[in-house]
């Protein structure tokens, strides 16, 4: 049963105006997870994908860039998890067509909140503030050339890298507290 | 604010690794694999032989699925050989009234009409995302959802 209510009178003109409105915010999530490119790819192809099976199904079309970037950081996800030698299914697990439930937060990643961001990051101390610049800015870095560029053990990159995110993610908690 | 989050707003923020305008046709050609009207077929769990893994994995072998919708069952059944992806299959109950059995992928499209008790096959498909839809005369196309095989 078709109603006005959902995607399923989307026209070509309208795909094409989500595809320039989410694809990159889409494309950088795949990333964020620290796939290659091809699988990022894989990951973003997905989420498309996964609205061409869903569209008579997605219930509130306002929130369908949400939908979108939750679906690829799903797709990333279980990608990430089969790069890694785990068994993970070849589909991901929804409750039925339509069934990922948009992450609101997934709404405010875009270039503006980047910038927001950077803000923050640039208040943090050394070795975070080169940290994650490195990080951010070489999506494909190995922990080595990072050890190598900051001149630190590579065996504490990990560590310092989730410690240091840690910080720029409450930094910006608190920036957004009332 | 989950760290991926964070991290692709700072990526935006900065310009740093954009979107490849290849992923970016591929998402605009994604629209004109919609199958309006189409009932999209469900996975189903398939009976695990005694003695065979409970994931359904085999090390390489094949894998079988099940999709249901609409009264019709679809195995499908996948291997990837020589770098190119082959998928075989069932449409069930017998006798089936399916038309022809079309196996989709992003780039690409194979039909077949499906032997007596259902059975079809496609070889030489690029790996990645593919779908099967059965067409049947006088009712909308059923489908199942995108399956992700890589080697």
């Amino acid at each position: 049963m078709h109603s006005d209510n959902t995607l399923a009178r989307l026209d070509r003109a309208a795909w094409e105006d989500l595809v320039a409105r989410f694809d990159g915010r889409m494309w950088a999530v795949a990333r964020a997870f620290g796939l290659s490119a091809a699988d990022a790819a894989d990951a973003v192809q997905g989420a498309w994908l996964r609205l061409v099976e869903s569209a008579d199904a997605i219930r509130d079309p306002d929130r369908v860039g949400a939908w979108l970037v939750t679906t690829t950081r799903n797709e990333a996800a279980r990608l990430s998890r089969r790069s890694r030698g785990e068994v993970v299914a070849d589909i991901e697990d929804l409750d039925g067509p339509g069934g990922a439930t948009p992450d609101p937060a997934a709404e405010v990643v875009d270039a503006d909140f980047g910038r927001h961001v950077w803000r923050r990051l640039n208040a943090l101390g050394e070795p975070c503030r080169s940290l994650l610049r490195l990080y951010v800015l070489n999506p494909d870095a190995r922990y080595s050339q990072i050890a190598i560029r900051l001149d630190l053990p590579i065996g504490s990159i990990g560590p310092t890298r989730a410690r240091c995110m840690s910080r720029l993610r409450a930094l910006v908690a608190d920036g957004e507290a009332p | 604010m989950r760290e991926e989050y964070l991290l692709a707003a700072l990526r935006m923020g900065a310009g740093a690794d954009p979107v490849p305008d290849a992923v970016s046709a591929a998402s605009r050609a994604a629209f004109a694999l919609r199958l309006p009207g189409g009932v999209a077929a469900a996975p189903v769990d398939v009976p695990v032989p005694p003695g065979a893994r409970s994931d359904g994995l085999e090390d390489g072998g094949p894998r079988l699925r099940r999709f249901t919708a609409s009264g019709l069952t679809i195995d499908v059944e996948t291997s990837v050989s020589d770098g190119l992806l082959e998928v075989a299959g069932q449409i069930g109950p017998a006798p089936v009234a399916v038309a022809s059995v079309e196996v989709r992928t992003p780039h690409m499209s194979n039909s077949r009409v499906p032997s007596r008790d259902g059975r079809f096959a496609v070889a030489g498909l690029p790996p990645g995302w593919f779908s099967v839809v059965c067409h049947r005369s006088g009712e909308p196309p059923v489908f199942t959802r995108w399956i992700h095989v890589r080697p």
